[in-house]
């Protein structure tokens, strides 16, 4: 067998070396990625709670309705950086836009 | 049915029940006008498997074998202090029963947010109601269709005492709308491996620690915003 110049001391420092880096790549997580065990997520993809609220303080706002009679009532994800929320205004529906910055784009009445 | 009563946390007695019902029955027809047809769709808790690295459904077998393993709920589930922007003032309480989450709002756009178990299917409800009343380790009373269906809950047809097996847990926040008691409840649980999931007959669960510490932070009077959860219909605000 051809020897590439490699004594037996020289290979198993090589072995070591690379058992070593297998190691530290695992514990870094690179090789892992993905959601930490115990991470949990809901399938609805509704709004967050708090632009929900937004979209019922700026829907009172635009519809001269006292916000404490504007409800979400509904709410859905258009893309990746904003959701439509439905409200009930006072009896009344309203859609209404809102970014993922919490910035009200539209309130329109249904 | 659109709505059912046989709520566990429920003391109303039968007239009460009667003219909630009745009134929910007409916030139900007006919803139905309002909004049309409601979307339906299931909201489903998942956790993520290390193991076979996939989202499975969080169903009661999956939390009771996590809590039993980990002594804790999921990290997403445990009391933290998250943004929230929101108008409504500090001591507000709201309801994200889609995400299992109830925020108590803070003062600079923060919100302490705790894991809750919601209704499930059918038993969920929307609305703005008020805290109404606490109590410190609060009696339950079955409500009488309970009663009547399941003989485990005959012996405390007049009321179990507080402790740390009754369904109410440590505390109990009384939820109404104006000054009518809404039968729904805000409370604790001897359960705490049902946080996350959709459980209850309408009342909002949480582990004792969580439901001590917010009734610590909130008074009698606080508005609660309980929003939409699934396709359940909503009582009128």
């Amino acid at each position: 067998m051809k020897n590439f110049g490699w004594d037996h001391r020289t290979r198993g420092r090589w072995h070591a070396g690379l058992a070593l880096a297998a190691v530290a790549s695992l514990a870094s997580g690179c090789m892992s990625g993905g959601p930490a065990p115990g991470s949990v997520r809901n399938t609805a993809q509704t709004a967050p709670a708090d632009l929900q609220l937004a979209c019922a303080s700026a829907a009172a706002t635009a519809l001269g309705v006292d916000s404490g009679k504007v409800l979400p009532v509904g709410s859905s994800q258009l893309d990746a950086q904003s959701y439509q929320v439905d409200l009930d205004a006072g009896g009344a529906r309203a859609t209404c836009v809102v970014d993922a910055a919490g910035n009200v784009k539209s309130v329109t009445k249904a | 049915m659109i709505f059912s009563f046989n709520n566990r946390s429920a003391t109303a007695n039968g007239s009460d029940r009667r003219i909630a019902r009745r009134r929910f029955a007409i916030a139900a027809a007006l919803v139905a006008a309002v909004v049309g047809t409601t979307l339906a769709f299931a909201a489903q808790t998942q956790i993520f498997d290390p193991q076979t690295r996939k989202w499975v459904d969080y169903d009661k077998k999956k939390a009771r074998k996590y809590y039993a393993a980990h002594k804790e709920v999921p990290e997403a589930f445990k009391r933290q202090i998250v943004k929230f922007r929101t108008a409504e003032k500090p001591g507000t309480i709201i309801i994200d029963g889609n995400q299992h989450f109830l925020y108590l709002v803070q003062p600079g756009f923060t919100a302490i947010r705790y894991g809750i178990g919601v209704g499930r299917e059918g038993f969920g409800w929307a609305g703005i109601v008020r805290v109404g009343r606490m109590e410190e380790w609060p009696t339950w009373t079955p409500p009488a269709e309970m009663v009547a269906r399941d003989p485990n809950a005959v012996p405390f047809a007049n009321g179990m005492p507080g402790g740390p097996d009754n369904p109410l847990g440590a505390r109990a926040l009384y939820l109404y709308e104006g000054d009518q008691d809404t039968i729904y409840r805000i409370h604790g649980t001897p359960e705490p491996w049902s946080i996350g999931l959709d459980v209850s007959s309408g009342c909002i669960r949480m582990n004792n620690d969580d439901i001590t510490d917010l009734y610590s932070h909130v008074d009698v009077g606080a508005k609660v915003v309980v929003l939409m959860q699934g396709a359940s219909l909503y009582k009128g605000v």
